[in-house]
């Protein structure tokens, strides 16, 4: 009975001694993706897991994680929801069931700012492309912001339009802000409202600003109709309060270039929805596109998704997933602290990542900032849209809307 | 701000307002009829814009066209879900327990549909393009939007067949029968069960003929309820809990506080303006505008 007893603990513990041994050569490496997957921000979510999927099936078909052996890299997500409660949950769940070497999320830079503290207190380096400041002004040494900050953008983007406003022969005047109160928004309108336009001699001739969503845009394409602007900042990140302004401007006929504030004015459903015949020449200013060069990349993706172009979303996770990469490659570690401190001591100017934003160069700063992260200048073309600014990086010449 | 912009806006106002008004009409009738409170009304429309969109897109069915067919397949919808959920919730019974096990089907019902709608159909938003979503009629100085005027003009006409069928028809009067006193109305040979079958039918058509109408001009996506259904509750509130004619009034009065609201307050305050108008009437007429004393909210 003894050695029955004795048999059958041998047979049981055994494989738990003996499989982690075995499997140890190729452990996987876990990657959570904590986005909005349900509720009115899914469909950035999904653009987010395609970016990331198709990094990690690149990865793995190059043989995975050297330095690990070749570990393959697995994505865990989690669903953020519609509010940072369920994001910050998700978060919870995701990062304390099993071992997750590093996250990417979650999207709105109010999800960000709840998921990277709960990233923080676990030590798992956070990989996010929310704009908000606050994002990196905690002090947090686990979390990594790749996009410019908003008061980044708002400075250098208006320095972006009023220079290709003076090559095209036209001086800047007369501005109208116009969008919704949702932070992104709020935390670019504010600097050109207090100080940016005011120091170039551009007066805000419009300033409107609702809350999603918005019942009809009739009152505020009047208003642009007879101010008559020479440059419109528009901040509508709800697609249907959008798409109404901008029906709106095409039934009143108002002729005036629109410098959107965001990458949600690039998506392929603008297209669908209004055609492009509306869209064509509207400008946006965001945190990643398709840069000169990356035509073949852009290729894969498109026919691995379905999707008909690339934006922000889908190349900010796939960077993320390559940065990842390479700082286990560093650490020649998975575990989440040896990899913060090898995203710490990164300074990466080719490979995927680099190559997917502009200026070419992963490194971050003490803060956790991106260094040089500068923004870009989109513009809708003929249904499509294309980086027309930083010349250097642009797979257009941008097209000054109109021209008086 | 001359007589014209005034104008404007009194149109702009009213023309918002007449999809409003369809939309809750609907909701009054089941409220009106069966006392339920119905959370997941507002996701039938979502539903009747898809059905709207795909007949657009799949059969080159004009959307105005669409939003009419619409009607007798979520006819059948809302008697079937009457059949198989609510009719087990509803009629008889202990009115308190009932009304949560109501609160929590119409509740758990919207969930179930905008998830399941993600899951399918994905998240990404769709729209009709339509000419008509981008020209405008011009009254003299006043511009009226051709979709939403063709909307407003459709809704209208729904609204007084609704209202005819009530008023007008024995099955009409049988429903409003079964509706003022359910008992009474069995004692004299109304099958109630069935009028609350008929109601739920009705009520999901008229939301979902709305959603058709509302696609001419608005992107349809999942969550496309979470824009419109707390409106639908304040028109039917403010209306008188349960009138049609009043769901009509509120829907259109909505639409022009919001759009008059801008004459006075900055746009993010736009919809204070609608709740300082629902409370001002809540506070002078408690029963809503067109509602009875006999239920006071």
């Amino acid at each position: 009975m003894k050695l029955l007893a004795i048999v059958l603990a041998v047979v049981v513990a055994a494989p738990m001694v003996l499989v982690p041994v075995a499997a140890r050569a190729a452990e996987d490496v876990k990657i959570a993706l904590v986005a909005p997957l349900s509720g009115r921000w899914a469909r950035q979510g999904q653009l987010k897991k395609m970016g990331a999927e198709m990094a990690i099936a690149e990865i793995n078909a190059q043989g995975g994680i050297k330095a690990l052996g070749g570990a393959r890299l697995v994505l865990r997500e989690a669903d953020a929801g519609d509010s940072v409660e369920k994001a910050v949950s998700a978060a919870q769940r995701a990062l304390s069931r099993e071992k997750i070497s590093a996250g990417i999320g979650a999207w709105l830079s109010s999800f960000t700012l709840g998921v990277t503290e709960v990233a923080e207190r676990l030590e798992i380096p956070w990989f996010t492309l929310s704009y908000a400041d606050s994002i990196t002004e905690r002090g947090f040494k686990y979390t990594f912001q790749t996009s410019p900050v908003s008061g980044v953008q708002a400075e250098q983007a208006l320095d972006l339009v009023v220079d290709l406003a003076r090559r095209n022969k036209q001086t800047l005047k007369k501005a109208a802000i116009v969008g919704d109160n949702t932070a992104a928004t709020v935390f670019f309108f504010k600097p050109l409202r207090e100080k940016l336009l005011k120091a170039k001699g551009i007066e805000i001739v419009v300033d409107e600003v609702w809350t999603p969503p918005l019942a009809d845009a009739t009152a505020i394409v009047q208003k642009i109709r007879s101010a008559q602007p020479d440059i419109v900042f528009y901040g509508a990140t709800n697609f249907p309060d959008s798409i109404q302004v901008l029906q709106k401007v095409k039934e009143f006929g108002v002729k005036v270039p629109i410098q959107g504030v965001g990458a949600w004015l690039v998506t392929p459903e603008y297209v669908k929805t209004v055609g492009k015949e509306l869209l064509d020449n509207i400008m946006t200013v965001t945190a990643a596109h398709p840069l000169k060069g990356q035509e073949a990349f852009v290729k894969r993706f498109t026919e691995r998704t379905g999707e008909p172009f690339m934006t922000q979303d889908p190349l900010m996770s796939y960077a993320h997933v390559w940065i990842i990469k390479e700082a286990i490659e560093m650490a020649k570690s998975a575990d989440p602290k040896a990899i913060r401190d090898a995203v710490a001591k990164l300074d990466l100017t080719s490979g995927p990542a680099a190559a997917a934003l502009a200026p070419g160069r992963i490194k971050y700063d003490e803060r956790g900032r991106r260094v040089g992260a500068a923004p870009i200048i989109v513009q809708w073309q003929n249904g499509e849209p294309f980086t027309v600014v930083p010349v250097e990086y642009a797979t257009r010449k941008p097209i000054w809307h109109g021209g008086k | 701000m001359g007589a014209g912009d005034l104008a404007q806006y009194v149109a702009t106002g009213l023309l918002v307002g007449g999809v409003y008004a369809l939309m809750s009409i609907g909701l009054a009738l089941i409220f009106g009829v069966m006392r339920v409170v119905n959370f997941a009304q507002g996701d039938f429309m979502m539903l009747g814009m898809y059905v709207t969109y795909f007949l657009a897109v799949g059969a080159g069915v004009d959307p105005l066209l669409g939003a009419l067919v619409t009607i007798p397949p979520f006819f059948l919808l809302g008697v079937l879900v009457h059949r198989v959920l609510l009719a087990r919730v509803t009629g008889g019974g202990d009115p308190g327990r009932q009304h949560d096990a109501q609160l929590i089907v119409t509740l758990g019902l919207s969930l179930v549909i905008t998830n399941a709608t993600t899951m399918i159909l994905t998240p990404t938003p769709r729209g009709i393009p339509t000419a008509y979503a981008t020209q405008a009629f011009a009254l003299g100085p006043v511009l009226l939007n051709q979709a939403r005027s063709y909307a407003f003009l459709m809704a209208l006409v729904l609204a007084a067949a609704v209202y005819v069928f009530l008023t007008r028809t024995d099955v009409g009067k049988a429903l409003r029968a079964a509706a003022d006193d359910p008992e009474a109305a069995a004692y004299q040979g109304i099958d109630v069960r069935a009028m609350h079958a008929l109601a739920f039918g009705a009520g999901i058509a008229l939301v979902a003929a709305a959603g058709g109408l509302l696609a001419t001009y608005y992107p349809i996506e999942p969550t496309v309820a979470g824009n419109f259904i707390v409106l639908m509750f304040v028109a039917v509130v403010l209306g008188g809990l349960g009138s049609i004619p009043g769901a009509f009034v509120g829907g259109l009065l909505i639409g022009l506080v919001q759009s008059l609201t801008l004459l006075v307050l900055p746009f993010q305050l736009q919809n204070t303006g609608v709740f300082i108008a629902f409370l001002l009437v809540l506070y002078l007429r408690p029963q809503g505008l067109f509602g009875r004393r006999l239920r006071t909210v």
